[in-house]
């Protein structure tokens, strides 16, 4: 694991920051690269997940319900963009891989696809948290794909927009330089549907050309950053849905503990009504906690040795499902249910370590994936931690 | 929606619907998308359709001891709902009621309902099984009971259209094959069967193709173990309308939430993700054109002298808990009462309309239930998923009808929770305590003896439920009490309830096939049957004890016929006297086979709802009083300006309508 060193401004963050691998600052070349990127794009969407999980599963019980539901909502949609992801990957014939080790990058991690070296950290839900998600679903300026005129200084990604542009202009490419139909080759039956996977925002749909895969690249993009300067995303135009403020715009409710209304923008911020969060209702965790952190044999430690092996249990099924049959996607059902009462159990324990309880730390769910989990997550099998 | 009762006189509609549940909900639905005006007046609460006001049902329901279907949701004074801990048994046989019901037959009618948006299928279970094609001509085909004015193929379509709204989960052709239920060729339901439970599958291995005898003599059934259909949330079926497929319902209250079944194995009494059906969901579609006025008690249908109704009085409440309320009125050109079978009944009789007959009451069912119970040898996965996914049907149909009710046997996923309160009771027994608090405590089990145990006798429990049809007879009825009032002044209804022979014969045959069935599981029988507190249904019949249950199949009181001399609606669900009062529900049903009713009800209702429009657009449409002459040809030269056509003058006519939609 490549590691830098945490920017100034983020005291509590000490130690190394993970590296997530970016794809070259190109726009791609040809199939292999395109595979490339999107498998960058689907490690990228799955980066989120584990914050969004920690803040829900380190609330109270029955705490924060307003917020609870807002981060699950979130969190649903970035499920179906890597199962978006994973659907135009098999549909230019690749072949999506999120069962290995270096797809979990490991927590804290620099925030990939952006000049500042920032700290994406599993953390207790609270401020630190929720300014964590803001950074990560920020609208921002999106620059031109790599090769414009007007990013010929640029050396490097400057937002995650930008990452998803470049893919849509490598698919525009391709597909006009080797033809639509022998560009989406991919084999039909690898295709993620509506039977397999629901209950998020928005809706997953096959994609068989290039229309489709420009759309899921903007549904991923649309849900998280808002569209038009708006706080809005595209559900209702695009799946005739309830219209709901995009993910940015969601968090940015919780920390100023009240509503966007009908009127309001951007730069407005929310003036609808009060929302109320009690930020004391959450059990505070180390945002740099390791399982190695807790004692070898104690109670705690085994769960969180055993949330690490059901972890890599669930991106077994999921590989299973997007390499394979996606009927088998619904077996992730029973092990994401699992995940949620370890990671419970976890933040309900005070830390092991005497200095860190002494501080009010709470045990949590490290989400530290290794070969060795996916050797024995392959043997066993899911729902039985 | 409105919380604002309309101004008294100020607004009429072209539709009042009395009561927010499944049925009332699918006609508004129907109605408000046609572009009719449609009141929708509730006796309870709207706080339900809520998200905080979900999460309060769940807490409540969570933290509730006994937890009875209407547990989940807040008594309401104002609007009465019974409840299931309402009866309570006597030592010595016998039951004593108390709460909101007035009972006096000789044994308690056990069904409850709920008065608030939603209604009942709230706490539904969300079996949707059709009724089966012989299940409509009883007393033709069997001799008993009452037959429908209409039959299984009128009705095919309305239960696929019900399907579609309900949303639907089962597998059409197992039900075809196994059951025999006529589909259109290739039909799909809108979403595929839910998942067969663990001990659906023990018993299948053991019970498929097993003969068994219900009695010396009587012929081999042979048993089938079947999925059952669901309203609740499994994976959409892509073939479904034509290709098309279908698109979950999420949730109500929270927007893009709402997941498939995962198990939570609390559908009665409340789905926590909302999985299941709920007319909450319909509700959430309901056009604008549909007004919502919820705390309004319909206390009297008004009537003007020829049979026409004008619309409905009601009582409106702020407070439920605070004894003030306001009268008001709205009028109509239809009224709807779906208030449920008993309060359907209620207001009928307290309007004094559809007495012709005399069965405005009568004919009150439900399916009585029996239960066994006892422990597999091998674990069978209790507590988990819906509270039965798989059934066995072979005792619904058939000759054997002629003698005693059938039944249909649902296989219970959920332990022994119906039959002895599981896992909480093992729970307390295993500690030593009674549900006798004057007893001193037994010696108890503690620590991991304690869980041990818990975990080898509950992890092995299952049961059986036996619902049997419970044929109509005048005697089952329900009355009104004008001496015994609710706190707004409205009389209560007095329910007179008894089983007949027949279905305690069924009783005896189901008892006889659950004997046999556990010896060829080789279980541990545990039913017992005796008098007590948690046993109001106790009875004896043919020397031995017995106990039934209330399934919350209320159904009967309104029953539909061919003819106004024997019966109170008509094949639309239209009251005989009353050309534009419709009384929908499972009130309608003249018998009730041994189907879960919901879908029937809901089937019916899309089919009433087609009539009723038929009738809304009759009475728009005027009559055209004289015909006007084809004009001459003009002609083509000549100043000649053409002669007025004779004016005959006004001629009186008689504006007929007609006789009022024969079906």
């Amino acid at each position: 694991m490549t590691t830098v060193r945490p920017p100034a401004g983020h005291t509590d963050v000490a130690g190394e920051l993970a590296l997530v691998e970016e794809p070259p600052f190109r726009v791609p070349r040809d199939r292999a690269d395109l595979h490339l990127f999107l498998q960058a794009a689907l490690a990228l969407e799955h980066l989120t997940i584990p914050p969004y999980l920690t803040a829900m599963y380190t609330l109270h019980p029955g705490a924060n319900r307003p917020a609870f539901y807002a981060v699950r909502a979130v969190v649903l949609e970035e499920m179906l963009h890597m199962a978006l992801v994973a659907n135009v990957l098999n549909a230019v014939d690749g072949r999506p891989r999120v069962a290995h080790s270096r797809f979990v990058t490991g927590y804290p991690a620099r925030l990939p696809y952006s000049k500042d070296r920032f700290p994406v950290a599993l953390r207790h839900f609270g401020v630190a948290a929720l300014e964590t998600f803001l950074h990560i679903e920020r609208p921002e300026y999106v620059a031109e794909p790599p090769g414009h005129p007007s990013v010929a200084d640029d050396d490097g990604w400057t937002s995650i927009g930008q990452f998803y542009n470049t893919i849509g202009a490598g698919l525009v490419r391709l597909a006009g330089e080797l033809g639509e139909a022998e560009l989406f080759r991919g084999d039909p039956r690898r295709q993620v549907g509506p039977e397999h996977f629901y209950n998020s925002g928005g809706e997953i749909f096959r994609v068989t050309d290039l229309p489709s895969a420009l759309e899921a690249l903007r549904v991923i993009t649309e849900q998280g950053e808002g569209v038009d300067h708006t706080v809005y995303n595209t559900d209702d135009r695009i799946f005739g849905e309830v219209r709901e403020p995009a993910h940015y715009f969601r968090f940015d409710e919780i920390l100023r503990q009240r509503k966007y209304g009908p009127y309001d923008t951007p730069a407005s911020g929310p003036t609808g009504a009060a929302l109320d969060v009690d930020w004391a209702a959450a059990y505070p965790i180390d945002p740099e906690a390791k399982a190695a952190d807790f004692p070898a044999g104690s109670e705690v430690r085994r769960a969180a040795d055993r949330f690490n092996e059901g972890y890599a249990q669930l991106l077994c099924v999921l590989e299973g499902a997007f390499t394979g049959d996606p009927e088998t996607l619904g077996r992730a059902v029973p092990g994401m249910l699992a995940l949620r009462e370890l990671a419970e159990r976890l933040s309900r324990n005070p830390h092991p370590d005497p200095a860190r309880r002494e501080r009010g730390l709470h045990a949590s769910a490290t989400y530290e994936v290794t070969d060795e989990h996916f050797a024995r997550a392959r043997g066993g099998h899911l729902g039985t931690p | 929606m409105t919380a604002t009762p309309p101004h008294p006189g100020a607004r009429r509609y072209d539709v009042i619907v009395v009561g927010a549940g499944l049925a009332g909900t699918l006609v508004a639905k129907q109605l408000g998308d046609q572009g009719w005006r449609v009141l929708v007046l509730e006796a309870g609460t709207d706080t339900l359709s809520t998200w905080p006001g979900h999460l309060d049902a769940l807490d409540t329901f969570y933290s509730a001891t006994a937890k009875v279907p209407n547990s989940p949701y807040r008594p309401n004074p104002a609007a009465p709902s019974p409840d299931l801990l309402d009866i309570e048994g006597l030592p010595g046989g016998g039951y004593r009621s108390h709460g909101y019901f007035l009972q006096d037959g000789p044994l308690p009618y056990g069904t409850d309902y709920l008065r608030a948006t939603g209604g009942t299928t709230l706490h539904w279970l969300g079996l949707t099984p059709r009724m089966l094609p012989e299940d409509f001509t009883v007393r033709r085909a069997y001799g008993y009971g009452r037959d429908w004015p209409i039959g299984y193929a009128d009705l095919e379509a309305h239960y696929r259209a019900a399907e579609g709204e309900l949303g639907v989960a089962g597998d059409a052709a197992e039900q075809s094959e196994a059951i025999g239920l006529p589909f259109p060729e290739g039909y799909v339901y809108p979403m595929r069967e839910i998942p067969r439970s663990h001990l659906d599958r023990l018993l299948a291995t053991e019970l498929d193709g097993f003969p068994v005898k219900e009695s010396e003599g009587a012929p081999d059934t042979v048993l089938r173990v079947v999925t059952t259909p669901h309203a609740r949330n499994s994976t959409p079926d892509p073939r479904y309308d034509g290709g098309r497929g279908y698109r979950p319902v999420g949730a109500a209250g929270l927007p893009n939430y709402g997941e498939r079944c995962v198990g939570n194995a609390s559908c009665v009494p409340i789905c926590p993700v909302q999985a299941k059906y709920t007319p909450l969901k319909t509700q959430a579609r309901w056009d604008r054109r549909v007004a919502l006025v919820t705390h309004a008690v319909v206390s009297r249908v008004l009537t003007r002298g020829d049979g026409r109704v004008l619309g409905v009085e009601y009582l409106a409440y702020d407070d439920p808990a605070a004894p003030a309320h306001t009268t008001h009125t709205a009028e109509a050109d239809i009224v709807v009462l779906a208030a449920h079978a008993v309060e359907n009944a209620k207001l009928l009789l307290l309007s004094g309309l559809a007495g012709h007959s005399g069965q405005v009451g009568r004919n009150l069912m439900d399916h009585p239930v029996l239960l066994t119970w006892g422990l597999l040898r091998a674990p069978t996965g209790p507590f988990r998923g819906p509270g039965s996914t798989s059934g066995l049907e072979s005792f619904r149909a058939g000759r054997a009808r002629r003698d005693r009710a059938p039944f249909r046997i649902e296989i219970s996923n959920w332990g022994w929770s119906w039959p002895t309160g599981a896992p909480g009771s093992d729970v307390a027994r295993l500690l030593g305590i009674t549900g006798d608090s004057g007893q001193p405590r037994g010696k108890g089990l503690f620590g991991s003896a304690l869980r041990a145990t818990l975990g080898d006798e509950i992890g092995r429990q299952f049961s059986l439920q036996f619902a049997l049809e419970q044929d109509a007879e005048d005697r089952n009825r329900v009355t009104v009490d004008p001496g015994r009032r609710d706190r707004l002044g409205i009389p209560r209804p007095v329910l007179t309830y008894d089983l007949s022979d027949r279905v305690k014969r069924g009783m005896v045959a189901a008892k006889a096939v659950s004997d046999r069935i556990f010896a060829r599981l080789g279980a541990d029988d545990r039913t017992a049957y005796g008098p007590g507190p948690f046993s109001p249904g106790h009875f004896r019949f043919a020397g031995r004890d017995w106990v039934f249950h209330g399934a919350g199949h209320g159904a009967g009181t309104h029953i539909m016929g061919d003819s106004r001399d024997t019966s109170v609606v008509d094949a639309w669900q239209r009251c005989w006297e009353h050309p534009n009062l419709y009384a929908v529900g499972c009130g309608s049903m003249p018998s009730v086979g041994t189907s879960n009713p919901s879908l029937t009800l809901a089937a019916l209702a899309l089919r009433s709802s087609e009539q009723i429009h038929r009738d809304l657009t009759e009475l728009h449409r005027p009559v055209v009083v004289r015909a006007v002459p084809a004009p001459a040809p003009a002609p083509l030269s000549g100043g000649a300006v053409p002669a007025p056509a004779t004016a005959p003058g006004p001629t009186p006519v008689t504006h007929h309508r007609g006789p009022e939609g024969q079906p």
